[in-house]
């Protein structure tokens, strides 16, 4: 008998849904808007996240040393900075192979060719490139390579901190950030005004059903229950329309946003995917809550049983 | 069946719709309640299918107090007892069937169920071959005769008739009162409101007569008299 008077509900309120056709579609609309705005923004949280995550991973100290220092030396100190808890990890490059990557990064350069060429051997020596496990661990592990007893030993040192970069990626995702949630904000005070208006029209254009219903003995709540699942089934399609559409978008993003990040690694897409149960299903869930709290305000105000 | 213990109904601000009414039917009765406009007839009838409070009195139907009822039971009240009004109340985008069947449908009545009960009430109210035929296509007459098998679905055991030939010409209003009077032979308490003078002579049932929010009248066989 349960089961049947929901089954019953459900059936009114798909018919007052397409008697309403069109008050349905305004509520669709600005659900579908709703969601697609929120879905922005979670794709504005992964693309700042993983881009700043990418700039971060680029972060390190490269040591330059003097061509004369042997490898043994080099070994020694990296062995030392190894064990620094700060330091994620140290690599050893050799003069060769810096003398390698030197030659490949200007190939083009006829200068530096012959340059290269009239010298006798390499003038390259070996480099050690320190990575800190946070980018606050970088002036300890700093402090440690300017040990005294290094002095004489380096050649060079280089510290790219990248903090220009990072805190310009901060803005602009902060103010866009900002910007999407303010509109979201808009959108869902927008989507309960719209719900509530639609079930309070709703409630009229079914003014003489209701009585009659009323009259025959119909309960409290299979008077109500139908607007409420109408409002609900306009939610979920909102929703729902919008993920369809924001999906394809995101795949059209994506190289974009690759190249822009150059190389970067990061799969927006992927990230959606591997996210998906959780954010279809707390949309889902919120825009239910929403409007059965806004539907159950029009109908506690225009529904009197 | 009803028993209505000194019942005053006020609307505020300065409306009095009944004082002091004391009115007791019994079980399968037929009785006509007559009076002028504004005497509070159709008050009488919207407090017996709690649509209305009593401001005071008590009001007893079928052995239920129903004078404080709660909202969550006046549905269960409105199965017990019927009641036709003079607009007919008929859903126009459904069927004769589908107007019955209705009532049925909201209280949560298996499909085999309604099938089988809503051609056996349309048998009574004599419009079995109409059943496919929406409102529009009914004469007023067979629109309240679809009204009333409504407000027998549930079987009541009381049938409620708030000026239920308001609408009809002589002959019509002559076929509902005959299916009334039939209804009544079931054994279905039956509480008639009318302006119809010569349908109450001719009745010579129980009239009550009402003037100003009280019984004025009350008579075993009684005639219309105002
Ligand atoms: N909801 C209401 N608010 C205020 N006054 C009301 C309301 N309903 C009825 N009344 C008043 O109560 C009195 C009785 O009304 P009621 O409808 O019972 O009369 P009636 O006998 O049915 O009249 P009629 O024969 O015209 O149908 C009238 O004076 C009416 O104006
Ligand atoms: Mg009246």
């Amino acid at each position: 008998m349960f089961i049947l008077s929901l089954g019953r509900s459900l059936m009114f309120a798909l018919q007052s849904f397409w008697r309403n056709f069109w008050l349905s579609l305004a509520t669709i609309v600005i659900i579908f808007l709703t969601f697609l705005s929120i879905n922005f923004l979670i794709g504005i949280n992964a693309v700042s996240d993983s881009a700043l995550a990418a700039v971060k991973d680029r972060v390190d100290i490269s040591v330059y040393f003097k061509p004369e220092v042997q490898e043994v030396k080099i070994s020694e100190i990296k062995s030392h900075l190894g064990a620094m808890p700060q330091v994620k990890d140290i690599v050893y490059k050799s003069p060769e192979l810096n003398l390698k990557e030197f030659q490949e990064r200007h190939k083009n350069d006829a200068n530096i060719q012959e340059t290269l060429k009239e010298l006798e051997g390499n003038p390259l020596g070996g480099t050690l490139v320190i990575r800190a496990g946070q980018l606050a661990d970088y002036p300890e592990v700093l402090k440690a390579v300017d040990n005294p007893a290094y002095a004489d030993l380096i050649e060079e040192k280089n510290y790219e901190d990248h903090q220009l970069v990072i805190t310009r990626i901060n803005n602009i995702s902060d103010n866009v950030r900002k910007g999407a949630i303010i509109i979201s904000i808009l959108f869902i005070l927008i989507a309960i005004l719209i719900v509530f208006n639609t079930v309070r029209i709703a409630i009229f254009t079914h003014q003489n059903e209701i009585s009659i219903m009323k009259l025959v003995g119909a309960s409290n709540w299979f008077i109500r229950a139908p607007f409420i699942f109408e409002s609900i089934f306009s939610g979920i399609i909102g929703c729902l329309l919008a993920l369809a559409v924001f999906y394809p978008l995101l795949s059209l993003v994506q190289p974009q946003l690759a190249s822009f990040f150059n190389g970067a690694n990061f799969d927006l897409v992927g990230y959606f995917n591997n996210h998906l149960v959780w954010i279809v299903g707390s949309q889902l869930v919120g825009i239910i809550i929403l409007n059965f709290i806004s539907s159950s305000a029009a109908i506690g105000r225009y529904l009197k049983v | 069946m009803i028993h209505l213990i000194d019942i005053f109904k006020e609307f505020p601000p300065n409306t009095v719709a009944l004082r002091g009414i004391n009115l007791h039917i019994e079980a399968g009765e037929f009785v006509s309640i007559v009076g002028l406009s504004g005497s509070g007839k159709t008050t009488v009838v919207r407090l017996l299918i709690a649509e209305a409070k009593p401001t005071k009195g008590q009001i007893v139907v079928g052995g239920w107090d129903i004078t404080k009822i709660k909202n969550s039971q006046v549905p269960c009240l409105r199965r017990q007892i019927g009641v036709v009004f003079q607009d007919f109340k008929l859903l126009n985008k459904k069927t004769v069937f589908e107007n019955v069947a209705f009532a049925l449908q909201v209280a949560g009545t298996v499909r085999s169920r309604i099938n089988s009960i809503v051609p056996q009430v349309l048998e009574i109210v004599d419009l079995k071959d109409k059943a496919n035929r929406y409102p529009q296509q009914l004469s007023g007459g067979e629109k309240q005769r679809v009204a009333i098998a409504r407000a027998l679905i549930h079987r009541p055991k009381v049938l409620l008739a708030d000026e239920p030939t308001g609408n009809l010409d002589t002959i019509n209003s002559k076929g509902i009162i005959d299916l009334l009077l039939k209804i009544n032979e079931f054994g279905t308490t039956v509480v008639l409101v009318t302006h119809d003078k010569d349908i109450v002579n001719s009745l010579k049932k129980r009239v009550v007569t009402l003037d100003a929010g009280a019984v004025s009248q009350d008579q075993r066989v009684g005639k219309y008299v105002i």
